[in-house]
């Protein structure tokens, strides 16, 4: 097999193989078969802090900037939501920290990671150093993006957002549930139910029942209040034979999904987490119509390479 | 539809034909070929008739017409010279519901024949209902030299394997992909040669070791414009696809990523300017999957956010068209990215909404209380058109006059422009700084944060919540 061949079955980007490993190999191998993608040069990349959207799992769904940005940083200072074969895309120099968070386990409040970027962000300027603060999801949907950023601006550093897949629409790819549909939702509202803190509650009326013309509900970090959250909406005359599907770990191979409607989802939640294979979390809570129309989409034809981690 | 074209069968069928001459003999010929039984009345017959009749083929019948004869005749045709004579053949078969013809005499024909291209078996009929005959001749001339001589072989040995293919490949599908291939293989061009029993051998070959090419439709969201947003997903897909059917939305740098050897198809859609129906687009997409190809449906921003994708979807899935769906940063996150505007936060939205500005087909107003709240982001897609509307609208429904919006034109482009104002300002910024699609309407709390976090771009002067009049 010569090795043209071997690295086109392999699936590999062969001027990807090539910048990966800082040399021309790449294009030298690509140059006997027809032009491949120019991506974006490594060294290209300007010194700065970039708040960036990891995606919510699949590391195939990374943009083209949020690889050229990896394989460029210094730093990255990364939470739980990022997938492991994402943060492999780093170079071996690449410091990683960890400032993970996750529902109810917070492992460093949000102030220190404001600090502790802040404090890596000066590098960005004292030693020309390019520094990710990698977030999984999209940095400006629940992302907090916005007091890292003001941190990043009183401190007067210069910082990019680029934005990533958020889980609700990775959730609706991978599951066939479109978010919006003619005739069933011509709109579409994403919340968060981490309303911890009981002032914070929403106030419900805002989300009375229209017939007919209600929103599709996506609920981001919402899973130890769906007991809350499905009488909220009853109370407020949500129907409770309103389907509502249960996404886990959206887009990764352990991703799995449990439906039912708003009255009966809690009990159904409950049945499953006392099974062999309960869900772990991250779930995003999909509430509406449309959850009923799923379409037959085959989660096989989605699934990550084996050589993933070769390729990138 | 004046005539309905059909074909008919016509061998061994008894077929009368009054007249003996010229043009009688022009019409024999025709019927004959197609294997009717001839019986011919007329006074005197041309030679060939003779002939005929001799071998068996024609029956002759000397004397006058008599209305009698044309019992146990499927069709009639009256080619005499004698307009008196051609009435009354004309009125004796339409009184016993016998198809006729009458040569040159439109209004004496319940049926007509057609000009014909023969390639047999194909055949290709034109007419023009008597309207333009000099017109249909010179279609079927252009016809003839466009029409190669070898249809009509190709035609017969497809035709001499139809059953073995059959059997072979089970679905329509299949067979329909396997035939696409035969019709663009050497089969072609060795019966062009003159080389059948090659061509048949070859034919044979291809039936034998046929594997049914599996076509496939990826979906893919192309994210809002700037390339480098595209996922490794889509690019990797983008760069597999034999076809990639794309719309307006989608960049131009972006479709510089394709395979280069790809077919493009744009099926552009602008809002008001519709340039393929959705309809079409489907279709499109079953027929290139059909026909065995890896089909890139190439869409901006998220294929499920406004993108219809399901609708495109929903026809794979009786041809059992296998699929996949990458989702693409919708224009919300990109475009806010690039401006600068968190779209939830946790003091000022609490949740965010994406609504699409075009009206929905009943005409139905959607939830404008709902979308009026305080403290959530709404994220307004294709909203230009309807800008002055959705103001009035959520003022009346009690957004506060003073809530900041921004409109972002051709967000994460180079060419992006940010306009920030307030909601009491929405059409009036529309139209002041003439902001053309893609744009995108964000309204709420969190875009006063916008002046702080801007990053991206040429940024407009930083004064952007005071009013601009006054």
């Amino acid at each position: 097999m010569s090795v043209l061949s071997f690295f086109q079955q392999a699936g590999l980007n062969l001027r990807q193989f090539g910048n990966s490993f800082g040399s021309n190999l790449g294009d030298y191998i690509a140059g006997a078969t027809r032009r491949t993608v120019p991506l974006p040069a490594g060294g290209e990349t300007i010194p700065g802090v970039y708040l960036l959207g990891a995606g919510p799992g699949d590391p195939e769904l990374l943009t083209r900037k949020g690889e050229r940005l990896l394989r460029a940083a210094d730093v990255v200072l990364y939470d739980n939501l990022v997938s492991p074969q994402v943060l492999a895309l780093c170079r071996r120099s690449c410091q990683q920290i960890y400032v993970g968070k996750r529902a109810g386990q917070h492992a460093m409040p949000q102030a220190q990671i404001n600090q502790l970027l802040v404090e890596y962000g000066r590098l960005s300027v004292t030693a020309d150093k390019v520094i990710v603060r990698l977030k999984g999801g999209d940095p400006t949907i629940f992302g907090r993006v916005s007091e890292e950023a003001e941190a990043l601006e009183q401190a007067g550093l210069r910082f990019a957002i680029v934005p990533g897949i958020t889980s609700a629409c990775a959730a609706s790819a991978y599951s066939g549930i479109a978010l919006t549909a003619r005739g069933q939702a011509t709109a579409v509202q994403f919340l968060t139910a981490q309303f911890a803190d009981p002032s914070r509650q929403p106030d419900w009326h805002n989300y009375r029942y229209q017939y007919g013309n209600n929103p599709t509900l996506v609920v981001y970090m919402g899973l130890n209040r769906l007991n809350e959250l499905c009488l909220g909406l009853m109370n407020v005359g949500w129907p409770g034979e309103m389907p509502v599907a249960l996404l886990d770990q959206v887009s990764t191979d352990a991703q799995q999904q449990l439906t039912g409607n708003l009255a009966d989802i809690c009990a159904r939640y409950a049945c499953h987490q006392r099974g062999a294979n309960p869900l772990l979390g991250p779930t995003l809570i999909v509430i509406g119509l449309v959850v009923s129309t799923p379409m037959a989409v085959s989660p096989a034809l989605l699934k990550v390479p084996e050589n993933l981690l070769q390729v990138f | 539809m004046q005539y309905l074209p059909i074909f008919t069968d016509l061998t061994g069928k008894a077929v009368l034909l009054v007249g003996g001459g010229h043009v009688a003999l022009r019409k024999a010929r025709a019927l004959l070929d197609a294997g009717a039984v001839l019986s011919v009345v007329s006074h005197q017959f041309e030679t060939d008739f003779h002939g005929w009749a001799s071998q068996g083929r024609a029956r002759l019948l000397p004397g006058d017409f008599q209305p009698a004869q044309i019992s146990g005749h499927w069709l009639v045709i009256a080619a005499t010279d004698d307009d008196a004579v051609n009435a009354a053949v004309h009125q004796a078969a339409t009184a016993r519901q016998v198809w006729v013809n009458t040569v040159d005499d439109q209004d004496k024909c319940e049926f007509i024949f057609p000009s014909i291209i023969n390639r047999a078996p194909i055949q290709i009929a034109i007419s023009s209902g008597g309207a333009a005959p000099v017109l249909v001749r010179r279609l079927r001339e252009q016809l003839e030299t466009l029409l190669p001589q070898h249809l009509g072989p190709l035609a017969t040995l497809v035709g001499k394997f139809r059953k073995q293919v059959q059997q072979k490949l089970d679905n329509f599908a299949a067979r329909r992909q396997f035939y696409e291939q035969v019709f663009s293989s050497k089969v072609v061009s060795l019966l062009q040669s003159g080389q059948p029993q090659a061509a048949e051998d070859t034919l044979e070959q291809m039936l034998d070791g046929h594997q049914p090419l599996r076509g496939e439709v990826f979906v893919v969201g192309a994210g809002p414009g700037d390339p480098e947003l595209l996922t490794l997903k889509a690019l990797q897909l983008m760069q597999q696809a034999d076809v990639v059917v794309y719309d307006y939305l989608v960049s131009e740098p972006i479709m510089a990523l394709v395979r280069r050897d790809a077919e493009l198809i744009c099926v552009g859609k602008k809002a008001g300017a519709h340039s393929v129906a959705q309809e079409e687009t489907n279709a499109l997409l079953v027929k290139l999957a059909l026909e065995g190809k890896k089909v890139c449906r190439l869409k901006g921003g998220d294929p499920f956010i406004f993108g219809r994708g399901a609708e495109e979807i929903e026809v794979l899935l009786p041809h059992q068209i296998p699929f996949q769906v990458v989702p693409g940063i919708t224009a919300a996150a990109g475009c806010a990215a690039y401006a600068g505007i968190p779209l939830t936060h946790r003091d000022y939205a609490q949740a965010v909404q994406f609504v699409t500005g075009h009206c929905q087909k009943d005409g139905k107003e959607p939830d404008w209380h709902s979308l009026s709240r305080p403290n959530q982001t709404l994220v307004i897609y294709m909203g230009l058109m309807k800008s002055a509307h959705i103001q009035a609208q959520l003022l009346a429904a009690g957004r506060a006059a003073d809530t900041p919006v921004a409109i972002l034109e051709n967000g994460t482009r180079p060419e992006q422009r940010v306009f920030t104002g307030t909601l009491g300002q929405l059409a009036e910024l529309i139209e002041t700084h003439q902001v053309q699609s893609p744009a995108l309407l964000v309204i709420g709390e969190v875009v006063a944060l916008q002046a702080k976090l801007a990053w991206y771009g040429a940024q407009e002067p930083r004064a952007q919540l005071t009013p601009l009049h006054g």
